[in-house]
This record gives structure tokens, sequence and C-alpha cells, in this order.
């Protein structure tokens, strides 16, 4: 019976196509706009790396202002810094920040062009499950060494290369040649949550180096640094002496315990700065996990719940509307419904005939509200695309795709009860007389 | 096969209370053509309602094909109505998006039936009545009467023990009313039950047995007895 009532559904529409159709484009703009919030959220609130994101911990030690309440600095500084990985307590442990420098092609035909990228230790790519095209990452001695090696993104590669296998190539920036140890496959996690506090949704870096190399050749820093106390003295040196935070530090920890024990670490170094007149706030040292770091970091901005609630309230009321348009057209529908009960229907039968036609309006609502939401999510691109934020991520997929056609036969059948009730429930002789 | 016994029916509002039927009994037996005639409002359909399970009864009794129907539920009305009872009503109700076959399809569909054993009985019906040859037309493509023949179609075609036919030729000129009530006749002689409503006293004198209604009560006065002498008052 389901394609019969299917093929009954196409026929009432046909019969009703004004009605009909202001049912759709009621539920179409109201699932469009809700799936444009959806799909934000969706993007901006997923877990982006779910099967280890409670064993990733974003480090935090309170070096803050001591003159100041606020809370403690996102970053560390290059005295904890070199502290932390001098101790070497967790599983896997980086420290990152970002640098800029100006790529000097050898092939002349590839004028010079400037670039960011990435400071990091050989565990940053096993810790974020980096994928790579060719080659791997450096191995821990490179950065004991100092060795200049580099990763490349795969479109610096594609820029350099031509896409091939680099791997041994060398490349010259920042006056110096750097060997090319690995190409990454396509990489753009969203959030960027290894460096939330950066740009949550900016794009990925186009080198990788290892992170010393930033220090020792003093390379030109990228991305924030915050300093609560002033630097004493100049030069390069007094700048990693001071309270200047600017280094972001993962550890990879197994479980519970070792997120335990390393805590205690941090509190126990914190307690020991703290002897030497550095630290002189209260302890507020913390491990966050990935999806407490977005959390605590605020990725997902405050004005996508403020939508999220504006776009259900229009989806209310366009679904308010969608219950008067069934009303009036199921009980218009009252001398067919009283026909079918003479001939044989009971009124589940009715029931679940005119269910099926309120799902059918419904998806037709859904893959029109699919395009609403296209052109809705382009609306919002024009509005975010500016250099705080690359849009290109916000699209609609596949789940975008299932979840608007979805809730769009759900809410449609959901609002279509109270219609169905009462068509089922009329008296039917009363039609059969008067039609 | 219909058997109602002081069968009454109160229609309540919030400050009137109506009695449309008043300790009606009547009993109708296989084969038979009855009429059903009265003025407007003396119960003729309410009666026509309740013994097509349509509508429910305020007391009394009523034993459909020996089944007493007040303990049932929508369920088992609908599945008796859809197996028992024909319905042919003043104005078709034909749905208007089907074609013919389809039309005369719906009570089938709601047996359950696969397609296959529908398709010959859809079109043993339609020829019956005439129209074999248009069972791809949609309703509005139709006379009155033709519809009101597929309507007929539509009823017979689940082969039910008995038709209800409420003003079948209400709807139609004389001529093509005489032709529908030709057919209901043949329909008779071959063996089906028909209880008919009608206000064409041409037509009651027609059927075998006339129930003259009057107040929600069956008339036992000269009209009754005058258009059908053999009628039975129960």
């Amino acid at each position: 019976m389901f394609f019969y009532y299917l093929r009954l559904s196409a026929l009432s529409y046909k019969r009703n196509p004004v009605l009909s159709t202001l049912m759709v484009l009621a539920i179409a703009i109201g699932i469009g706009a809700y799936m444009v919030v959806f799909t934000m959220q969706h993007t901006m609130g997923g877990d982006p790396i779910p099967h280890k994101s409670d064993q990733l911990f974003h480090v935090s030690l309170d070096t803050g202002d001591p003159e100041r309440d606020d809370d403690p600095p996102e970053q560390l500084t290059y005295i904890d810094t070199m502290a932390l990985l001098e101790a070497n307590r967790a599983y896997r442990q980086t420290a990152t920040s970002k640098f800029s420098a100006i790529i000097e092609p050898e092939n002349p035909e590839i004028r010079p062009f400037a670039s960011l990228g990435r400071g990091a230790f050989a565990d940053f790519f096993p810790m974020f499950d980096v994928p790579f095209l060719y080659g791997s990452g450096w191995s821990p001695d490179a950065d004991q060494n100092r060795e200049q090696v580099v990763v490349l993104s795969q479109e610096t590669n594609e820029r350099l290369f031509g896409g091939n296998n680099s791997v041994g190539e060398t490349i010259r920036f920042d006056g110096a040649l750097f060997q090319v140890v690995g190409v990454l496959a396509e990489w753009t996690p969203i959030p960027k949550y290894y460096d939330v506090n950066n740009g949550p949704f900016d794009e990925g870096e186009e080198l990788y180096i290892p992170w010393y190399l930033i220090v020792e050749r003093e390379m030109s820093r990228s991305g924030n640094t915050n300093c609560w106390k002033s630097i004493e003295g100049t030069g390069f040196q007094a700048f990693l002496n001071s309270e200047c935070v600017w280094i972001q530090y993962w550890v990879e920890l197994e479980d519970s315990d070792a997120e335990a024990e390393y805590l205690t670490f941090l509190n126990n170094y914190a307690n020991e700065q703290k002897a030497l007149g550095r630290f002189q706030r209260e302890l507020n040292n913390n491990l966050y996990d990935v999806n407490e770091w977005m959390i605590e970091q605020e990725v997902l901005p405050d004005e996508t719940r403020i939508l999220n609630i504006l776009a259900a309230m229009l989806l209310a009321v366009c679904l308010l509307n969608t219950i008067g348009l069934l009303l009036a057209k199921f009980l218009g529908k009252s001398a067919e419904i009283g026909a079918r009960q003479a001939l044989g229907a009971h009124k589940g039968s009715l029931f679940i005939q005119h269910m099926i036609e309120a799902g059918f309006i419904g998806l037709l609502g859904g893959l029109l509200g699919l395009i609403v939401a296209y052109f809705g999510l382009e609306g919002v691109k024009i509005l975010l695309g500016n250099a705080r934020m690359q849009t290109e991520w916000m699209h609609v997929d596949t789940t975008v795709v299932t979840v608007t056609v979805a809730l769009a036969i759900v809410c449609t059948i959901v609002a279509g009860l109270y219609p169905i009730w009462r068509a089922c429930n009329v008296n039917p002789s009363i039609h059969l007389k008067t039609q | 096969m219909l058997q109602m016994n002081n069968v009454s029916k109160v229609f309540r509002t919030d400050t009137v209370q109506t009695s449309a039927l008043k300790d009606f009994s009547l009993t109708v037996d296989e084969g038979e053509f009855v009429t059903i005639t009265g003025p407007s409002g003396c119960g003729k359909t309410t009666f026509l309602n309740i013994a097509g399970l349509l509508e429910t009864y305020t007391s009394g009794t009523y034993l459909l094909d020996g089944v007493d129907v007040s303990q049932l539920g929508d369920f088992q009305r609908a599945r008796l109505r859809n197996e028992k009872i024909g319905f042919i009503f003043q104005s078709f109700n034909l749905m208007p998006d089907l074609n013919l076959f389809d039309n005369v399809d719906v009570p089938l569909r709601y047996r359950g039936m696969k397609a296959s054993e529908r398709k010959p009985l859809i079109e043993n019906a339609l020829e019956s009545v005439g129209l074999a040859s248009r069972m791809k037309h949609l309703p509005a493509q139709l006379s009155g009467g033709q519809q009101q023949r597929v309507a007929i179609a539509r009823a017979l075609v689940g082969s039910p023990l008995f038709l209800l036919a409420d003003e079948p030729t209400g709807n139609l000129d004389s001529n093509t009313a005489l032709g529908v009530m030709e057919l209901l006749q043949e329909i008779n002689d071959k063996g089906t039950t028909i209880i008919m409503v009608t206000h064409d006293q041409l037509l009651a004198k027609q059927s075998q047995r006339n129930i003259h209604i009057l107040d929600g009560r069956i008339s036992t006065g000269d009209q009754a007895e005058a258009l059908a002498p053999a009628a039975e008052v129960a």
C-alpha cells in the first residue's frame, strides 16, 4: 500500500497545486534557514579527531599578570616550553608556533612568494594523524640536531614541484636550503583544533620545519604574541627570556592516569617557578582535551547560537503555517475520506495514507529546502568571507542533505498529525450525503 | 441477513437532542429489493448509515449477517463494510483523480488482494455496467449516468452481500434514472440484496418491498401499503 499511497499523494498534490506548493515553500524556507545554521554548527562544532580527541591535550600554565584576574594565557613562554620539552613527561609532545618566510624557487619561472609555515616537533605528525602523500615527518634526531628539513603541504608541492614526489629535493627559504622529507596529503581539519587561538578556520600551513629552527635562525614569527610584562633588554634572546607567550604546547596522554600524572607534574613545575618568583597567581594550570579546548576558546561563535534560536523560531512559524494549510487541505478531502471509509478503509489506514501524503509534501519541501540552504550558505560566506575566516568548508554535504530531507519529512508529518487526526475523525455520513 | 430490533438514534448537541430513529425494527432477507421512502428528515439516511456501519446507534440491536455489530471496533466495522456491503451514493462519490479502473479498484485495495487477482474483477465489474472501454477515463469525462454506473461497478466489484443505495438517481435526469434503476433490477435479479433510499415514488414501486419512514419510525399508514402491498412491516 505504500506506493499506492505515494501515488495518491502525488495525485492529491496535482489536485490542489497552489495549496500544496504553498506548503512546500513554507517547509523549504523554514528547513532551509535552519539547515544553514545547522551546517555552520555541524562543521564548526564537530569533533575534528574523534578517535583520539580525548588523548590530545592542550597545556595551559597560568603565567599571567598577578595584578589581573583574567584567564590563564593560551600559550606558553619560551622558558616554560623548554622546561616541559626537557622534562619529556608525555607519551608524545610538541611545541608549535607559526612563522613566515619567502620561498625562493630554484625554477626561475616561478617567482619567489611569501608563505606561512609551522614549527613543530617530530611527534606533531603522529599526534595529529597528519596524512602523507610522499615521505613522512622528520625523526626526533632531526629535532635535536636542528636539521634543516621541511615537510610541504600538497599545494606547496604542487606549486614548486608540479605535484611530483619531491622527497629528497631541496627548497630555499629564509636564506637557507631545506631538504624535503615529506609531502602532506590533503589535510584541512575543521576547526584547525591544534591552533584555534590563531584562527580556528584559517587554512593550514604551507611548510613544516623543526621548531628549534625558528629559535635558532630567529625566523620571522607569525601568530599571536602576548606579553604582560615588559621585555627586559633588547634582541631576540631578551624576547626568549621574557614572560611573553607565543608557543602552543600539546601532549598526547594515553589514559586518565597519565593525564592526572602530567597535571601533577605541571603543578609541581609551577610551584617551583613560584619559589623562584615567577607564577605569582594561584595555581590554575590545566590540560584541555581537543573538545574542551575548543569550548574554552569559544570556537563556535555566540552568534551561531542566536542564529540557531532565530532559525528554530522561523522553522516553527513555517510549520505552524503548514499545520493550517494541511488542515485546510485534509478537511477539504472529507468527502473522499468518507467514501474511502464506506469502501472499507479503517481509520488507521486513512491515518497512514495521510501521513505519507504529509511526508511527500515534506520530501518536496526538503528538496527545495536544500536549494534554500545552498543559497543561504553562499550568503553566509559573503557575510563571513573576510580575512579572519576561510569559508570554503561551508557546503552542502551528504550529512546536510540527509538531515535536511529527514528533518523536513519528520517535521511535516509531526505538523500533519493534528490535521490528519481531524480529517480521519470526521463523520463520513455527513460528507457522503452533502458532497 | 439484516436485522434491526428497536434501534434508536439520538443526536445530541449542548442544547438540542434530536431522535432520528425511534425503536426502528426491520428485517431484510437475502435477495430482497427494498426501498425506503419518507419525507426529508424522517431518518432514511440515518437508517442507511447505521445499516452501512457508518454511524453508530444509541440503543437496540443490529445483526448484520448474524454478527452483532454493537461490539465491533473501527477495524472490524471497516472490514465488514468492505466485504459485505456495497455503497451507492446520490453524488456518486468517485475519486476525481483516479480513472475508472482505479476507482473500482479502491475496495479491493483495502481487501489486500494482489494486483493479478484484482484486475479481472475490476474489468468484469466495469463490463457489467457497460463501461469496460472507458476504464482509463477520469470521472469528469463521463456523464452523470455513467458516473453512477461506475459507482455501481465499484459497489459490486467485491461481491458484497447487499447494496445500500442512497438516492442513487437523485442527481440524474429521468431517462438516465430509469437506466440506472434497470441496472439495479438486473443486479438484484442475479441475487444481490438491495436496500435503496429514494424520494421517487415510481422507483419505489418497482421494488419488492417499500418501507415508509415517518419521524424516525416505520409508518404503518396507507402510503407504504399503497406503494407495495406486499410490504412487511417489522
